[in-house]
């Protein structure tokens, strides 16, 4: 019975991951947002970096920032598509309809999500490689994985309250992932230290997980880190937020059968 | 979930349900006090005009919706604390159903099988029987948006059976589809029904429809349930009667000489025609014809007998203050 019902839920869980797999294959423009802006965004930055004549351990700074941000980006993308997709195609009410949870849908959409920040972390270390001469490998494998790891764990975070908002505010969910992640960019130490924050954005960067993220991996190319332990408390930070993000997409999703949002969303 | 096999298939109490208000609208009262009971193995139509909450009932059925007030069970299983049960053995499909748009057949089936969590044999095998049954095999692999609309509802019945639901919910399943198509997909649920035991719920505009499928029907109106039976039990019920309409040769006929009579309900006369709506044209025919010919000069040419049909138990229904 534990071993059928485990089966259930494995298979239940990986229809979402083929969902999100399907809508690569198929939908050529979402592989266009998966490898053109991300690509793009480096190539840009790598350029404005040599335009200033930044020293190469500046260049470092920014390029991991910018690396570690498109990682976020693909992620969430992912997750929210799961949702968003069905919203698109009033499809929803047929979906949940099934003995599906918040669980199956964030597992599925989560490991596709992880699968494709893999892809694009290792196209743009790759890169940068090449065209800028910053060895993402020079860190150490391990070092590189556990970085990578922190950040996929974070965009479970802010995957999952973009599908919140998406059973709450349909697909105009895409304004809230716009604004989690304009958030990211301007207070997580991206292209510059948190250090130079006004004190209050310095206060919500540490509330943030990736700047604890970034702290770590810079902190083996010179930058000394300002928390004793970043790689510890990122983790730890993470599965506070994922915990909580969890519980918001559990609600918004009782609320969206409370109030008959499922069955609106799929007139 | 074999827990219940001998309970009734749905069984609801005291079902409320309000939309809340938004911005644009006021609060809207859905469903007022539903209590209902339907047993395994039926097709149960429930009719009614647009707004008389059928959609609403089906989507707190199928949990979709909770409902603000009253308990219910689907096979036994709670409605308000055991939905995760009733989602595993239940499923539904609406007319206009729509899938992810650019998968197609096969790839749909195949994810709407994993979201029921079949293993991978059955659920080839079983999409294999369902492409067959309804006649997709030459569409496997077009995507969902270029099929027709027949097709995409064919597509949509395949779908809510592919985890064999034992109560299937269908929201006008029939709705915007071309005569032919309807009837051959009323004929394959009549059959899945029969052959398989599968109780059916379904809501419809169309009372050719529930009469030919339904073994009980119920009629809801401003949310609440105002006559719930079998078919002629309602006709019945409403004692809307039966119709005999008299064609004849002679003087003009005055009605007053069927005044004397029981069991009339109506007397219509129009040139040679006489229209009569009788409670039983089994014991008032007789009687009737008897009264027209005694002691006249009219000869009787033809003789029509007209039953009334679900249109007009609804006419009925739907003009009766309740």
């Amino acid at each position: 019975m534990f071993f059928s019902n485990l089966q259930k839920h494995l298979i239940r869980t990986s229809a979402f991951a083929l969902k999100n797999w399907l809508i690569t294959k198929k939908r050529g423009f979402h592989l266009f947002e998966i490898l053109f802006w991300p690509l793009l965004s480096l190539i840009s930055v790598g350029l404005l970096t040599q335009f200033l004549g930044l020293e190469s351990k500046m260049v470092e700074f920014v390029l991991i920032g910018v690396i570690a941000f498109s990682v976020i980006q693909i992620g969430q993308l992912d997750m929210a598509y799961v949702i968003l997709y069905s919203i698109w195609n009033k499809s929803l009410k047929h979906e949940m309809a099934a003995p599906v949870n918040a669980f199956h849908l964030v597992g599925g959409s989560w490991t596709m999500g992880v699968v494709h920040s893999a892809l694009i972390f290792l196209l743009l270390c790759v890169f940068s490689s090449v065209a800028f001469h910053l060895n993402f490998f020079d860190a150490g494998i391990v070092r590189l994985l556990l970085f990578f790891l922190g950040l996929t764990f974070f965009t479970a975070s802010v995957g999952m309250v973009v599908c919140a908002l998406a059973f709450r505010f349909g697909g105009r969910a895409h304004v809230g992932a716009t604004f989690i992640v304009s958030v990211l960019v301007l207070v997580s130490g991206i292209y510059y230290p948190v250090e130079i924050l006004p004190k209050a954005l310095r206060f919500v960067a540490y509330l943030i997980p990736l700047t604890y993220f970034l702290e770590y991996f810079r902190s083996f190319y010179g930058f000394t880190p300002k928390s004793p332990n970043p790689l510890l408390f990122g983790f730890l930070l993470t599965a506070a937020y994922n915990m909580i993000a969890l519980y918001l997409l559990c609600l918004s999703i009782q609320n969206a059968r409370q109030k008959g949002i499922l069955t609106k969303m799929s007139e | 979930m074999n827990r219940s096999i001998e309970m009734k298939a749905i069984s609801l109490k005291g079902i409320h349900k309000t939309y809340p208000p938004s911005r644009k609208a006021e609060p809207v009262h859905a469903l007022r006090g539903i209590d209902l009971e339907i047993e395994q193995g039926t097709i149960f139509s429930i009719l009614g005009p647009n707004g008389a909450g059928k959609t609403t009932l089906i989507s707190i059925l199928t949990t979709l919706l909770f409902p603000d007030e009253g308990s219910g069970t689907i096979c036994g299983f709670d409605l308000l604390t055991e939905q995760s049960q009733i989602r595993e053995i239940v499923n539904v499909t609406s007319g206009n159903a729509n899938f992810t748009d650019n998968f197609s057949v096969l790839e749909n089936l195949n994810y709407y099988g994993m979201l029921y969590g079949i293993p991978k044999g059955l659920r080839n095998a079983k999409i294999e029987v369902l492409v067959e049954m309804f006649g997709l095999e030459a569409f496997r692999h077009t995507p969902f948006n270029q099929l027709s609309t027949g097709l995409k509802q064919r597509l949509a019945l395949s779908k809510s059976l592919m985890n064999d639901p034992r109560v299937l919910f269908l929201d006008e399943p029939t709705v915007g589809l071309d005569p032919q198509i309807s009837e051959s997909i009323r004929r394959s649920l009549k059959e899945i029904n029969q052959k398989e035991g599968l109780t059916i719920i379904l809501t419809t505009h169309q009372m050719d429809e529930a009469e030919f499928l339904s073994d009980r029907i119920a009629f809801l109106r401003q949310g609440k349930i105002i006559a719930e039976g079998e078919g002629d039990e309602l006709k019945r019920g409403i004692r809307l009667g039966d119709v005999i309409r008299i064609q004849y040769a002679g003087p003009p006929f005055n009605p007053d000489r069927l005044s004397l009579l029981e069991g009339i309900l109506e007397v219509e006369i129009e040139d040679n025609r006489i229209t009569v709506s009788v409670d039983d044209r089994g014991k008032r025919l007789d009687p009737l014809i008897r009264a027209l010919t005694s002691g006249q000069h009219m000869v009787v040419k033809d003789i029509e007998i007209l039953e009334p049909d679900l249109e007009d138990v609804f006419l009925e229904l739907a003009k009766t203050p309740h």
